[in-house]
Parts: structure tokens; C-alpha cells; sequence
């Protein structure tokens, strides 16, 4: 009987000490809390003192140490494989330089959990315009390194500045330049056109034009209607930032746009704006029947599949849709056109929302000026060449031309006249229940589906424009 | 009086682990939601502001908050009402009965549930398809292949009952094995007098069953309001986002969005308190409403 007690004292003594080893164990880097299992958490602090001296005594005398940067990285379409060859290439011009490389297509879901315990890594590669919005919390909460003197720094091994480089225009938009105030805080990286995607096999076949103003659109779609074909269709509603962007700024010219991405008090109600939200009102009309039931995550590729059938002319989206679709069905004479919006305003130019994602460094990084030179290195003939292989095209002058069939016509978009529209909503501070996107772009299913009028969509966007205007700094 | 605290040390070093775990895994993190609702706060840096309830204030007049709500609510009592109807008339028939194939039928009811919801969400979005789904086409065969498709995920009215169906779809055969146990333990000569005295067999399901598994329901009914809260939030993240415009938002799905894509955790976390103390009060509620006398038999 004593014996009995004994032992299962002593199992439950274990099992309590266990316990609490483990959660020393995961306490990680807290250095200010010295727990009674904390040998774990000592030799970690005492391993983290000389790091940062480390970094110090580098900042003097560059890349002679051994060093690690840790680079985090979506994995977009484009795949994997070029950031551990960058990483590699990187490696190889930087002597003592390792490259912890973390690559994964839920990058958020990856890398957050540490981040939130104090460990971050020193350069990420990730977009604005995810649901997770990563990107977006650390700006709003102010957690992003200014890039303004990477901008000035010499591209490694070549004897151009970085942002010399970058080709003009990328960096004055809301999209580098979140707060709005001229300073540089994500570094335009892969650029992607978005407009309307159609079949050109399908426009042949009919003998039809492809419009170019929206008064032919209309035309076309009531023809097309005739034969059972609806004008248009969209993945879900999310795709309508670009749309929206691009008509934004071709109905009011880009102060117009830098104004509505601004939240400048009544802009949304203005009469340019009010243009945007009828066109898209009655393209609305024209939307294939089926669009808004599929209009969600699980379904969006049976509406971007309504394209290939011919069930439906136009969608809105990015080049990597023929990548998505590549192994979709497809009516016969099948062949991908790619055209820029049509001017909403008579004798205008047509017009591109130009995508593209984005390269930060936290703040609370560790490892920042290796960061810097990180992102200065991405800029470099070798680094873009590398990306280029894979389809990932980069705002460097020339590196368009590298492409080959497809993606050459989608990338030449600009050169035939298509004005390019860059940016975003400027960030604000969080509004607690306010989504600007959620109430300009998720809106349009009710539109579409005659839920909402245009009279209270619009007041709804101009309300939400209001709220976040007061949390601008 | 030594043995007495040696005794006490004992059950003390016994119950350390279990409460060691409660109070790590369970109530310091609740502790932390409650606390973190009162602060501004984007999750990430230490700029942490007390803003005590002025996050409750905000929630108080969100009428996207609102419209989670009422989705919630409806989920919950629409799920409750239909799928407790029917696992209580599925058990009574599989249990009394004598059927060919019992068990044969009660894998079948029960597999749905050891699916997984993205999968159901996937063979509900094949169903609910609008041109080529099994829903469509069945109707098309009495209205017509001309008609308009009926859009079951794109109606704003309609989707959320399609969310409904989908959920009582999963959770049938879960209950119906629960109110079958406890059925198999009813003693059959209660069944048998009422078989002598003249009962029909809704009678005998009314009279005897129903009073004497009602312990069990009542658990059940506690377990329908977690469920429908949480499974809820699958359904809705996996089958339609919260689309269209919101229509199928819920508690869960909202909070998520608040505090990750909108970058408000503190307001998430008030959502969650309010999720918490919703759900708390509403067990409280049906059980107190479900009291009744225990019957032993």
C-alpha cells in the first residue's frame, strides 16, 4: 500500500516537472522571466548577446564573420525553386553569409507564430492584399524598416544604385510608399498586368472585334447575349481591387485615384467615382448568371472554366491565370487574349492595374544591415535573371524581355498604350469592423445579384472612406 | 493528524499535473482573450493600448456584428430543431425495429461525421453546383431545364439554409448514435407492459423513451450550441467565405476576419467574450429550461 503511494508520488512529481520543463522550453528568447526551468532559456540569452555584438562589429567591417540572415518567403505561383538558387547565389557573393530560407505558400501562417514570440526574420517576401494581411498589420501597428537608404545603396557587384535601377514610376505609389509620405517602406518586386482575359479563338471564330471603348462592350455583350454567351465573369470578388483601381484612375486621371486611395473626404461620391460604380453596375447586367453562386475559395475556377467553355467573354485577372488553368479543358481553337480595361471616359486611354508584390524588413529584425543588402542584391542582373527563368518578372528595365510566348503579349500590355495604375488604399491605424476592400470589392455580389442599389453601395464606401480617414496619421 | 497531511500532500502532488494543464491551457488563455478585448492591438507589436470597452462600444452598434449574429443564432436553432428531430426518430426506428441491415444503416448515417468539413464542404459544393450539381438537376427534372438555375450558394437568402443542410447533414448520425446508446439501456419490460396495456408505438416513444433518455437529450442540446458555433465557422471558411457580401458571415468567421485580415485583434477578442459569454449563458438557458425530474428506472 505505501509502496503504491510512493510510486504514484513520484509519477505525479514527474509528470508536474515535465510540465513545466516544457513550457520553459517554449518560452523561447522572454529574457526578462527567469522560470525555475529556465536553463533553456539562460543559454538561449546567452547565445543571443554575441549575435547582436555580432551584427555591430559587421556593420563596421561587412560580411567577414559568419552571419545568418533569415529570409522568408511566399511561394507564389512561380514556385520554389528560384529563392533557394537566389539564396544560393546570394551566398556565394557574400562569403560567411548563410541564408536560413523559409518558403511556403501559407508564408502567415509559418512565420507568425515566432514573430509573435519576438523572433523575426530579417527580410520577407510577402504581398499586401492577403486574407491574413500580414503585410498590412505590421504596417498599420508601424513594425516595417524605412527602405529610403537601400534605395541609395549600390546594387552588390554592379555600380548602379538601387533605385536607379527600379524602373520609374514603382516608387511613388501607396503600393512601396503605404503611409503616403514619400518614404519607401516594401520594395516593388514580381509585377504582374492585370486587365481582362478573354478567348481570342472565340472573337475569330464570330468574326467579332475586341472592343476597345465601353460602348462596344455593351454592343458585344447584347450580340453575344443573343447567342447564349454572357459578356462577363469574375473569379470572385476579390479581383475587383484592380478592376476598380484601374477604372478609377482612367475615369479621374491618377490624382483622382490618389485621392480615393487617400480617403479624401466626399471622393467617393464625387461624379467620377459615381461613374466607376455605375459601369460596374451594369456590367453587372452583363454578368454571367451562375457567377456569384461560385463566387467564393471552394469555386472560383468553374467561373475562370466559363472562359474556356465560351459560356462567358471577359474576367478579370492577373497573368498567372493561364498557369492556373493549365490543365483546365478547353473549347477547341482555345487561345488566351489578354486586353487592358477599356477608358471610361470617352477618348481616354485604356487602362492596367499593375500588381505587385512586395520585399520588407520587420523592424525588430536582428540581422538588418545584411537584410538591406539582401534586398539591394534582389535587384541585381543575377537575382532577376534567376527570377525571370521562373516567369517572375521583376520592375528592372529590360527584364521583360527575357519572356517568350504567352506572357510577352500579357507583359507588352503597357506598350500599347494601356496606362499603368499602381497603388492602394493608403494605411491607416486599425478601424475596429471597417474593411475598405471587404465593402468596395465584396459588395459587387450583391450588386450582381440585385441584393444592393448602387445609391447604397456607394454611401457605404464613402462611410467606410470617412472612418479610415480619421485613422490616417 | 499526520496521516491526515500526508494524506492531503498526497492528493495535492496526485492533482498538481491535471491542474497545472487546466490552468496553462485553459484558463490563463481565457483569461488573456478577456483582458485583451479591453486594449487596441494589431497582434504583432507592444504597442498595446488600453482602450478598456470601448472595443464592447464599437461591437455595440457593427451592423456586420449584428448580421453574424442573427446568422448564428439561426444556425444554431435551425440545426438543433431539425437534427435533433430526426436522429431522435432515426435511433427510435433503428433501435425498436427490427429492421434488415440495422447496422449496415448506422455506418451509413455515421460516416459523414468522421469525414472532414473541407471535405463535406467539397461534396456540398458539387451538389449545390448550379448547372451540373445533384440538387439542380434533381429539381430540373419537375421544373424544367429551361428554368434559371437556382443558386444555392448565390442567393443571399437562400445560402445560409444551404449552410444548414449541410451541417444537419453532418451531425445526424453523431446524435443518433449518442440517443441510441442510452436508448439500449431503456429495460425492455417497460415495453413490454406498455405493449399489453394498449400502447401504440408513438405512444411508447413519447411516454417511455423520450422521458427516459432525457438526460442524454439535455447533454446533447449543450453540445448543439458549441458545435453549430464552432463547426459553423468551417463550414463557412471552407464552403463560401462568409459570401456572398457577408450573407453567411458567423461569429467565428467574423472574428477571424477582424482580428487577422482587419488587423484588430483586441476588437477580435471582444467579439470572442461576447461569443463566450453567449454561448455560456446560452447551455445555462436550456438547461434550466430542459430540467426535469429524473426518472430511474
Amino acid at each position: 500500500m505505501k509502496l503504491k503511494k510512493v510510486v504514484s508520488s513520484i509519477t505525479a512529481l514527474t509528470m508536474t516537472a515535465a510540465l513545466l520543463a516544457g513550457c520553459g522550453g517554449s518560452t523561447g528568447n522572454t529574457e526578462q522571466t527567469p522560470t525555475p526551468a529556465a536553463d533553456n532559456t539562460a543559454g538561449q540569452t546567452e547565445q543571443e548577446a554575441p549575435k547582436q555584438e555580432e551584427t555591430k562589429a559587421d556593420a563596421e567591417t561587412p560580411a567577414v564573420e559568419e552571419q545568418v540572415l533569415k529570409v522568408a518567403a511566399f511561394e507564389g505561383g512561380y514556385g520554389a525553386d528560384m529563392w533557394s538558387e537566389v539564396a544560393a547565389a546570394f551566398e556565394a557573393s557574400h562569403p560567411g553569409v548563410t541564408v536560413e530560407l523559409t518558403v511556403d505558400k501559407k508564408l502567415e501562417d509559418v512565420i507568425s507564430p515566432s514573430m509573435k514570440a519576438g523572433d523575426y526574420p530579417d527580410v520577407v517576401h510577402l504581398a499586401t492584399g492577403r486574407e491574413a494581411a500580414l503585410t498590412e498589420t505590421l504596417t498599420k501597428e508601424n513594425a516595417l524598416l524605412p527602405l529610403t537608404d537601400v534605395l541609395e545603396m549600390t546594387v552588390p557587384g554592379e555600380d548602379v544604385k538601387v533605385k536607379d535601377k527600379i524602373v520609374p514610376g514603382f516608387l511613388d505609389t501607396l503600393a512601396t510608399n503605404p503611409y503616403g509620405d514619400g518614404v519607401t517602406y516594401y520594395a516593388p518586386m514580381f509585377y504582374s498586368p492585370c486587365g481582362l482575359f478573354y478567348n481570342a479563338g472565340l472573337f475569330k471564330e464570330k468574326g467579332w472585334e475586341v472592343p476597345t471603348t465601353w460602348e462596344e462592350m455593351w454592343a458585344l455583350g447584347d450580340t453575344a447575349a443573343a447567342e447564349g454567351i454572357a459578356l462577363f465573369t469574375y473569379p470572385t470578388t476579390g479581383y475587383f481591387d484592380a478592376f476598380t483601381y484601374a477604372t478609377l484612375s482612367s475615369a479621374g486621371g491618377s490624382d483622382f485615384f490618389n485621392k480615393c486611395m487617400t480617403y479624401e473626404d466626399g471622393i467617393w461620391e464625387s461624379e467620377n467615382a459615381t461613374k466607376v460604380f455605375e459601369l460596374i453596375a451594369k456590367l453587372g447586367e452583363y454578368t454571367e448568371a451562375t457567377t456569384v453562386a461560385n463566387a467564393n475559395n471552394d469555386n472560383f475556377t468553374k467561373n475562370q472554366q466559363l472562359i474556356l467553355d465560351n459560356k462567358a467573354i471577359f474576367c478579370p485577372n492577373g497573368t498567372w491565370l493561364p498557369g492556373e488553368m493549365a490543365d483546365a479543358p478547353r473549347e477547341d481553337g482555345f487561345e488566351w487574349g489578354f486586353m487592358a480595361i477599356p477608358a471610361v471616359n470617352e477618348g481616354g486611354a485604356g487602362c492596367s492595374f499593375c500588381w505587385f508584390e512586395q520585399m520588407w524588413i520587420p523592424a525588430a529584425a536582428q540581422n538588418q544591415d545584411m537584410a538591406k543588402e539582401f534586398v539591394a542584391y534582389m535587384y541585381s542582373d543575377e537575382a532577376a535573371q534567376i527570377f525571370a527563368k521562373s516567369a517572375a518578372i521583376q520592375p528592372i528595365a529590360g527584364v521583360s524581355d527575357y519572356l517568350e510566348g504567352d506572357n510577352k503579349l500579357f507583359y507588352s500590355i503597357y506598350d500599347n498604350g494601356a496606362t499603368a495604375v499602381m497603388g492602394g488604399f493608403a494605411a491607416t491605424a486599425p478601424v475596429e469592423g471597417v474593411n475598405m476592400l471587404d465593402t468596395l470589392c465584396g459588395t459587387v455580389n450583391s450588386i450582381v445579384s440585385g441584393d444592393k442599389t448602387v445609391a447604397e453601395w456607394q454611401a457605404a464606401v464613402e462611410e467606410a472612406s470617412d472612418k479610415l480617414r480619421a485613422a490616417m496619421e | 493528524m499526520k496521516k491526515g497531511r500526508a494524506r492531503s500532500v498526497f492528493i495535492w502532488v496526485c492533482v498538481a499535473p491535471a491542474v497545472i494543464l487546466f490552468t496553462v491551457f485553459m484558463l490563463i488563455p481565457t483569461f488573456n482573450v478577456f483582458k485583451m478585448s479591453l486594449y487596441k492591438w494589431g497582434g504583432y507589436s507592444n504597442t498595446k493600448e488600453f482602450v478598456g470597452f470601448n472595443n464592447f462600444k464599437i461591437l455595440m452598434e457593427d451592423m456586420n456584428f449584428f448580421r453574424s449574429f442573427q446568422n448564428t443564432i439561426l444556425l444554431i436553432v435551425c440545426v438543433t430543431v431539425v437534427t435533433m428531430a430526426l436522429s431522435l426518430i432515426f435511433a427510435a426506428i433503428l433501435s425498436r425495429e427490427k429492421i434488415k441491415g440495422q447496422n449496415f444503416y448506422r455506418i451509413i448515417f455515421y460516416i459523414p461525421n468522421i469525414l472532414s468539413v473541407v471535405v463535406i464542404s467539397a461534396i456540398f459544393s458539387a451538389i449545390y453546383d448550379p448547372n451540373n450539381g445533384l440538387l439542380n438537376s434533381i429539381i430540373g427534372i419537375f421544373r424544367g431545364k429551361d428554368e434559371t438555375p437556382i443558386l444555392w450558394l448565390g442567393d443571399q437568402k437562400l445560402v445560409i439554409y444551404s449552410l444548414v443542410i449541410a451541417m444537419i447533414w453532418q451531425a445526424i448520425g453523431y446524435y443518433m448514435v449518442m440517443y441510441m446508446a442510452s436508448m439500449a439501456s431503456v429495460p425492455e419490460s417497460l415495453y413490454e407492459s406498455a405493449n399489453l396495456e394498449g400502447a401504440g408505438r408513438i405512444q411508447q416513444f413519447f411516454s417511455i423513451t423520450l422521458p427516459l433518455i432525457w438526460t442524454n437529450v439535455r447533454t446533447t442540446l449543450t453540445f448543439f450550441v458549441i458545435s453549430s458555433i464552432n463547426l459553423s465557422f468551417l463550414f463557412v471558411k471552407a464552403l463560401t467565405s462568409g459570401g456572398p457580401d457577408g450573407a453567411t458571415e458567423v461569429f467565428l468567421s467574423y472574428m477571424y476576419k477582424q482580428a487577422y485580415t482587419n488587423s484588430s485583434y483586441g476588437y477580435g477578442m471582444a467579439i470572442g467574450v461576447v461569443v463566450f459569454l453567449f454561448s455560456f449563458g446560452l447551455s445555462a438557458i436550456v438547461n434550466l429550461a430542459t430540467k426535469r425530474e429524473r426518472l430511474e428506472f
